[in-house]
């Protein structure tokens, strides 16, 4: 029993940081019908940042609350100088660029930080283990899935609830006619853009403590992110929420009872997914 | 005879001059790039021709490496029948991933060909008693042409059969695009909805073009094996994918002499940056960049666009 | 020729088809009228084959093709032009209508040679580019065409198909008045030469009445009215339609 919650814990975990980032890229497509190859990049940045964040300031809770604005801007950054003009362009060229650009940021990162993994250490407050009636759970890993749940929450409050999220539903519709209204197209285009990599660069900073900030994450995590929105469906908040779940879960149990074989669960699902509905769980056919 | 016959007709005397004019290291160097230049045109063939943004093409070029690899360790057969199984195997494993990934279009098929060549990429990397894991397959010898033919361990003999392979498929690839079917293709990429409304499902032209290339970039990789003597996961990476893309696009997009020259261009910058610092990729990618940005066409592209306005 | 029987299509709790029983007569035009949102473009699509109803049939020749798609009904003999042009733009003008007679004629899987499939299609695009008047701009991508021309080679393409039944929407859509002169004319002139059966949505009424046998009037889905020109001028079901609503 002890074993299956604390299985059930893990796989909320994983589900947790997935959210986090195929949320964000799954807004990208909605809004700007474009696949941010780069998305994963963003998380190992906020993880490798998060890194220097906490070696300079011995403080993770300033890194969790700097970091992500800080990936946000750069990711809005390269969005107004590069993405912007390129818009009008079959899909083919974004997705070429957005592909160019991780190969930029993560070569970047590795000049920087070298090929070692870096380790960060949870603040003391997280430390340690909890007990669970009977079951001694990582404090760290619990106050993750809180973190995503947060998240989550406050995502999905923000677009449906403020003037702002209105209009970035507006433009997700229809952006000509968002565009005739009023909203300024390019400038929520940059915004949701340098959001959706906030939160992949939040998803990184949270994970180093239980990850640590290595080179491999970044590609590690958009694939598991595109397995998550193509189960999903892509530009839905809530079809990445139910694909992180099921990737999470897949990946956990299939970890425990089937470790070498533990990803082809995750493709056999997507698979299925795909046999019956190539567009994913909640996805607008193409 | 028009100007680009003349051309190439001259670029194929000048390949078969190869072996006596250039040095040994030179020959090499051509081989490596006219290899990188077959892998190159066999994914313009989805992505120019039919639309198809693969992320995962090279898992294709792996498989053939590694299939040839084994068969020229193990079996000790002659370079053809490694080239062989390399194509085999290759375009094998094409038909089930392409069945299942082509039902998707557009950002769903880009993606899922990143999963699934991940995921051929993790077998490779993990199962140590047929691939060697991460150290992958070494010692792959250069044998012979056919049982009991000339030896193939010269860097002459071994250019002239890739040289050879190359321009045979590039013909062939030229006439699979200007055939019914390469028509059809084109109008898949141009728009798929008004081709279902012209009478046909556009799903099983994508598999059969999907396959095809898989299997010219099996024969890439079945050539790569033993010409660099190994086979490593490295060559089914995500990284090595997005190096056969920026080759596709520096050179031109749906053109597939294209691709080759871009292959070209790609490793010799490769190697002359090189020389200078050891992060050559980060130029690389801000040049890919800026091509997808301001030059589209890639070289060969804005060549002819220039070249018809002039 | 066609018929429909009890078709409808409802995406979610919006009801775009209703109820929509008609038949149309080999070689007769008809008109399918209707205000903005009453479903004609919707009806179209059933009628292709591109959406799936959610109730109702529609039978082709005496043949039920509910059941197929697009492609299939294509090959049958249903041709359609869309509303919002959609052609290849990066392929010639030529190419677009060979392409399409390549598409439905067969022979697509042809990898090598294939030179007869090629040399067929060819000639069978350049009739019908020519009857379009658009063979001079045969080789121009048609991306380079203006909008007119543009319409022109849809029709074109769905031409040279040589359908049994045509699907025009909204032929002239955007054009300025000459160029609407111009096309239907070629729309009078193709009914005429080749026998087809057309169905034409509009929304020029002159075109309508210049063109059409018959009429059939679509409002929030449902058929409302249908018959003559002089029939449908004079009814009061439709002049409310169109008047008693907002504009």
């Amino acid at each position: 029993m002890a074993n299956l919650i604390e299985q059930l814990l893990n796989a909320l975990v994983l589900a947790g940081l997935l959210f986090l980032v195929s949320a964000g890229l799954s807004l990208v497509f909605g809004i700007l019908r474009v696949v941010n190859f780069a998305h994963g990049v963003f998380y190992m940045l906020g993880a490798y940042l998060g890194f220097t964040a906490v070696a300079v300031t011995g403080w993770f809770w300033l890194a969790l609350v700097i970091v992500p604005p800080a990936v946000g801007a750069l990711g809005a950054l390269l969005e107004a100088s590069t993405l912007r003009f390129i818009y009008r362009r079959p899909q083919i060229y974004q997705l070429l660029l957005t592909f160019g650009l991780a190969l930029i940021l993560e070569e970047s990162i590795r000049i920087v930080y070298g090929p070692t993994a870096k380790g960060v250490d949870p603040p003391a407050l997280l430390q340690g283990a909890i007990s669970l009636g009977g079951l001694l759970y990582p404090r760290y890993r619990l106050f993750l899935v809180m973190l995503s749940l947060a998240v989550g929450a406050a995502v999905w409050l923000f677009l449906r609830t403020t003037r702002a999220g209105l209009v970035i539903r507006a433009v997700a519709q229809n952006s000509e006619m968002a565009d005739c209204l009023g909203a300024d197209v390019a400038r929520v285009r940059t915004l949701v853009f340098g959001a959706a990599c906030a939160l992949a660069g939040l998803g990184g900073v949270a994970a180093a403590p239980m990850t640590t900030a290595y080179l491999g994450m970044g590609i590690g995590v958009i694939v598991d992110a595109f397995v998550v929105v193509v189960i999903g469906g892509l530009g839905s908040i809530g079809g990445s929420m139910a694909g992180s779940l099921i990737v999470g879960a897949a990946q956990t149990w299939g970890a425990f009872y089937l470790p070498e074989t533990a990803m082809v669960i995750m493709y056999a699902v997507m698979g299925a997914v795909l046999i019956f509905r190539p567009w994913g769980l909640f996805g607008e056919e193409e | 005879m028009s100007p680009s016959r003349v051309l190439g007709a001259a670029a194929l005397v000048a390949l078969a001059l190869g072996p006596w004019v250039l040095a040994r290291h030179q020959l090499s160097l051509l081989t490596d790039l006219l290899i990188s230049g077959l892998f190159a045109m066999s994914l313009d063939l989805i992505l120019g021709y039919t639309g198809m943004l693969s992320f995962g093409h090279a898992a294709y070029f792996g498989l053939g490496a590694y299939a040839s690899a084994l068969v020229l360790l193990e079996f000790a057969q002659p370079v053809p029948v490694a080239l062989a199984a390399g194509m085999l195997l290759a375009g094998a494993v094409a038909v089930p991933v392409g069945w299942l990934s082509t039902r998707s279009t557009g950002v769903y098929f880009a993606m899922l060909t990143l999963a699934f060549a991940q995921f051929l990429y993790t077998v490779a990397y993990k199962w140590r008693s047929l691939t060697g894991g991460s150290d992958g397959i070494a010692g792959v010898p250069k044998t012979e042409l056919f049982w009991g033919g000339p030896s193939l361990a010269s860097s002459q003999a071994f250019y002239l059969l890739a040289a050879a392979c190359v321009v045979l498929s590039l013909l062939i690839c030229r006439a699979i695009v200007r055939s019914p079917f390469g028509r059809a293709l084109q109008a898949i990429r141009e728009n798929e909805r008004r081709f279902t409304s012209l009478g046909r499902d556009p799903r099983p032209f994508k598999l059969v073009v999907f396959v095809i290339a898989a299997v010219f970039a099996g024969l890439a990789g079945a050539l790569f094996a033993p010409f660099r003597g190994f086979a490593s996961p490295e060559v089914m990476f995500w990284v090595f994918s997005g190096q056969g893309l920026m080759m596709v696009t520096i050179g031109g997009i749906g053109t597939l002499i294209g691709p080759i020259l871009g292959a070209m261009v790609f490793i010799l910058l490769q190697e002359i940056l090189s020389s200078y610092t050891e992060h050559w990729m980060i130029f690389t990618g801000v040049v890919f960049v800026l091509i997808v940005v301001f030059l589209p066409g890639g070289l060969v592209g804005t060549a002819r666009r220039l070249g018809v306005r002039g | 020729m066609l018929e429909t029987r009890g078709l409808g299509r409802s995406f979610g709790a919006l009801q775009a088809v209703a109820d929509v029983s008609f038949g149309v007569e080999a070689g007769e035009l008809r008109a399918v009228i209707g205000p903005n949102g009453a479903g004609k473009t919707t009806l179209f699509h059933l009628i292709s084959g591109l959406l799936a109803p959610s109730a109702g049939r529609v039978l082709f020749r005496g043949d039920d093709v509910t059941a197929l798609a697009a492609p299939a009904r294509c090959r049958r003999g249903i041709s359609r032009t869309f509303q919002i042009t959609s052609i290849f733009p990066e392929l010639s003008v030529l190419e677009n209508t060979r392409i399409a007679v390549q598409l439905k004629a067969g022979g697509s899987f042809r990898l090598v040679g294939g030179r007869s499939v090629l040399d067929a299609s060819e000639r069978r695009a350049r009739e019908s580019l020519m009857f379009l008047g658009l063979a001079d701009r045969a080789d121009e991508p048609a991306s380079t065409l203006p909008h007119g021309d543009q319409r022109l080679l849809e029709i074109a393409m769905a031409v040279a198909q040589e359908p049994a039944l045509l699907l025009l929407d909204e032929p002239t859509q955007g054009l300025a008045p000459d160029d609407t002169a111009a096309t239907v004319a070629v729309i009078r002139q193709v009914a005429h030469e080749q026998k087809l059966t057309i169905i034409l949505v509009e929304h020029d009424m002159d075109v309508v009445f210049d063109l059409a046998d018959r009429i059939s009037v679509l409002h929030f889905g449902r058929l409302i009215a249908e018959g003559t020109p002089a029939e449908i001028r004079a009814s009061a079901d439709v002049q409310k339609a169109y008047l008693g609503g907002l504009d």
